[in-house]
């Protein structure tokens, strides 16, 4: 389903705020003194209408917020906004963007299989927008660096070449951990793990009951697992020169545990989960924990309305724990999962779009999408979160330690896609088609090949 | 001054089909023979040339091996199994009088005209590791709480639960083909060698067979480009390619390279061996199945 409104506010049918009714004629060049204030002006009515085009990426949130907020915005600044949402929107813009007709904004995160994003930062075609983090918040008198909050600036999920510039902004973020039964281990009387050999003891006495100690969507949701997993073998310092292909990285005794524990939970994994670990079939593996069949599964906040109507275990009721620590007393981390916002380099208004990019922090459009449950990275927005919501995001409030970053981006390697040989072997090493150190032997060499390609 | 009105007109009647076939097929073609020979992520303006480059690569790219290796036994087992059932099921049809001849035919066309999407729904339901339709049966016979055999988790059977899907959706298709030139052959024949005391099968292999060989051979060449095809469209709605790889065919490598990867020019790489490797088969396919054509 395509969408495609588009708002306009210097109309009667407007907001019927004459101040606004003119500035909505406001210019590209004028749109750049409104940055240093941040306060929209009055100016002469009579230029033309600036309009920016703005694609985003139809998710489990809906595409009503980004009407919504594109109409606030509007209302805000007077710039124009045509927006396209799809839920496949690689599709719709893909073919206008090799043809040149690049939309000004795009809100398309990294990790979907037409990796349009990723093709993009890899061929340097993202606007630094590094100046936004020092513009005002539409709006506000706040700038949009002291709302962002800590860290979420710094990874290399925004800063892609580490080279301390910005070019995608975070949007919705999402603490990944493991969810589970609550219901259930109460039942049982267990107790949540919080060390991995706790982990396995649990494993163990579930194993008696028939219970499968773990079990994943697909293998691709290993990543967050992983990453997180990487920080609490090694730190951040560890995460990073892994994460950057760092020589001999995956012979430390750091990535021999993390490949332990992960090659461990394999074996404690439900058999039936690589069948259905894909794109279309890994809702089984989610109903797995529903059905108490297995405990543990490596997911996003986002499982709870996927799975709303999904039959369940009497009593069921969801429980979320960080990673469980590698030592007693260690680290445990949650993987912060977000979204991306960008600019194309070839977008032709980009002041206007940065304004745009700037409105996302404002409270007003941080309100706007927390009613559909996306929630902005915002320092103190999730205090005022309730329900369940409250539970998942205070995660990091409760001990658990935000883990950031990804793989960094590289040129394109042929025949080298560094995420199936990561996460994607899980399915063999649960099948037990492959071992660890054939996984372990793929990694160095894919590793080996992309670290020659770093940007 | 006849003649030249005639090559006019006929200029002008096939003119607009050449000139689309130009655009639509040889242009496009052309671009990626030229495309893979350049390093390209598909959006900017940067292209490297790289020469050969990309089929070096490709050459030693397990996984692109592993994909063919898929392509080549589905091409295989498809078309041998289709072609056996089929022939059975059509000569069964034409030949025999049985109840309900044209309710089976219906039934077994059905699957044809399901979309692919649907196929792979009812499949990956029968092949469910838990509750299937397959699992439950054999439950019956081995006993209630055995392991179950996981058609779409076990990497070393997985492949073959894709050509099953496969096989069933193609079985009514080229029955209804072999049908249809099956009912051509003379009932006359037919009795002839029944007097002569010829059983049913040896009319089936000498008689039939040797009738319709200008069909099956047409058919064969639809199997390659069928199979290629559509294995990608199954695997992409059964199975992603996976478990790890483990169901990749030609095309959902090619996606998987051109666009997961952002690698465009080795993707187009692939599409340049997938090509010559479906034109050289379908031409080997034909050269060695020439025979006299028999006429009656």
């Amino acid at each position: 389903m395509e969408l495609i409104s588009s708002f306009v506010a210097c109309g009667k049918s407007g907001t019927g705020d004459e101040s606004k009714e003119t500035t909505g004629s406001a210019t590209t060049e004028d749109k750049n003194q409104e940055t240093t204030d941040g306060k929209v002006e009055d100016t002469s009515g009579d230029k033309e209408d600036v309009v920016i085009k703005v694609a985003a990426i139809e998710t489990a949130y809906g595409a009503e917020m980004w009407t919504k907020v594109a109409e606030a915005f509007t209302a805000e600044t007077g710039i124009i906004v045509e927006l396209t949402t799809d839920k496949l929107l690689e599709d719709v813009i893909g073919a206008g963007m090799k043809a040149g007709d690049y939309p000004d904004v795009v809100h398309l995160a990294t990790g979907r299989p037409a990796a349009l994003t990723e093709t993009l930062i890899k061929e340097n075609a993202l606007e630094d927008i590094t100046d936004v983090l020092s513009m005002t918040v539409p709006g506000e008198d706040k700038l949009v660096k002291d709302k962002i909050a800590g860290g979420f600036t710094e990874s290399t999920l925004t800063n892609p070449y580490n080279d301390g510039k910005t070019y995608m902004a975070p949007m919705f973020y999402s603490p990944c951990g493991l969810f589970f039964n609550k219901a259930l281990l109460e039942e049982k009387g267990w107790s949540v793990p919080t060390t991995w050999d706790e982990m396995w003891e649990l494993g163990d006495k579930a194993k008696e009951e028939g219970i499968a100690l773990f079990a994943y969507p697909t293998a691709g949701y290993f990543d967050a697992f992983f990453y997180a997993l990487l920080y609490e073998v090694g730190g951040a310092d560890f995460f990073h020169k892994a994460t950057t292909y760092t020589e001999g990285i995956w012979d430390t005794p750091e990535a021999q545990q993390a490949f332990d524990i992960v090659a461990k939970l394999a074996t404690y994994t439900e058999k039936s989960v690589p069948s259905n670990a894909n794109n279309d079939n890994y809702l089984k593996n989610q109903q797995l924990i529903l059905d108490n069949k297995a405990i543990f599964m490596p997911n996003g906040t986002w499982v709870i309305e996927e799975m709303a109507d999904a039959p369940r275990a009497e009593g069921f009721e969801w429980g979320f724990t960080a990673l469980p620590a590698v030592t007693t007393g260690g680290d445990s981390y949650s993987y912060t999962w977000f979204e991306q916002l960008w600019i194309p380099a070839a977008a032709e208004n980009k002041d206007a779009a940065k304004q745009f990019v700037a409105y996302m922090y404002s409270d007003e459009a941080a309100a706007i999408f927390a009613e559909s449950g996306a929630i902005q990275p915002i320092t103190g927005f999730a205090d005022t979160l309730e329900g369940d919501n409250k539970l998942f995001y205070s995660i990091y409030d409760n001990g658990a330690k935000a883990a950031l970053g990804n793989f960094a981006a590289t040129e394109p390697v042929e025949g080298v896609n560094f995420a199936d040989t990561v996460f994607g072997t899980v399915n063999s090493l649960v099948s037990g088609d492959k071992t660890k150190e054939q996984w372990i032997e793929a990694i160095k060499k894919d590793s080996d090949l992309l670290r020659s390609a770093l940007k | 001054m006849k003649n030249k009105g005639k090559s006019l007109f006929i200029f002008l009647c096939v003119s607009p089909a050449v000139i689309l076939f130009t655009i639509f097929m040889i242009i496009p073609t052309i671009n990626i023979f030229k495309m893979s020979l350049y390093k390209w992520g598909g959006y900017s303006p940067n292209k490297t040339f790289v020469g050969l480059d990309n089929f070096v690569t490709l050459a030693k790219d397990m996984k692109f091996l592993q994909s063919f290796q898929n392509t080549v036994l589905l091409i295989v087992v498809v078309s041998v199994v289709t072609i056996a059932f089929a022939l059975v099921f059509a000569a069964i049809l034409t030949r025999e009088n049985i109840v309900g001849q044209n309710f089976f035919r219906v039934i077994f066309y059905i699957p044809n005209i399901l979309s692919v999407v649907i196929i792979s729904a009812i499949f990956s339901a029968i092949f469910d590791s838990s509750n299937g339709l397959i699992n439950s049966i054999l439950a019956l016979i081995r006993g209630e709480g055995s392991e179950p055999i996981y058609w779409l988790g076990d990497q070393k059977i997985v492949i073959y639960s894709i050509a099953i899907a496969m096989i069933w959706q193609a079985i009514g298709y080229y029955m209804v083909m072999y049908m249809a030139s099956m009912a051509s052959v003379p009932e006359s024949v037919y009795e002839s060698a029944a007097i002569e005391g010829a059983s049913r099968s040896r009319q089936f292999f000498s008689l039939t067979i040797p009738l319709i060989w200008s069909n099956i051979r047409t058919t064969l060449t639809f199997f390659i480009i069928s199979s290629i095809n559509l294995s990608f469209m199954i695997v992409k709605a059964m199975t992603s390619g996976g478990p790890d790889g483990s169901t990749e065919v030609f095309l959902s490598y090619m996606y998987k390279q051109a666009y997961t990867n952002s690698s465009y020019g080795y993707g187009m790489a692939i599409g340049v061996v997938i090509f010559i490797f479906s034109f050289a088969l379908s031409g080997l396919v034909n050269l060695i199945t020439k025979r006299e054509t028999i006429e009656l």
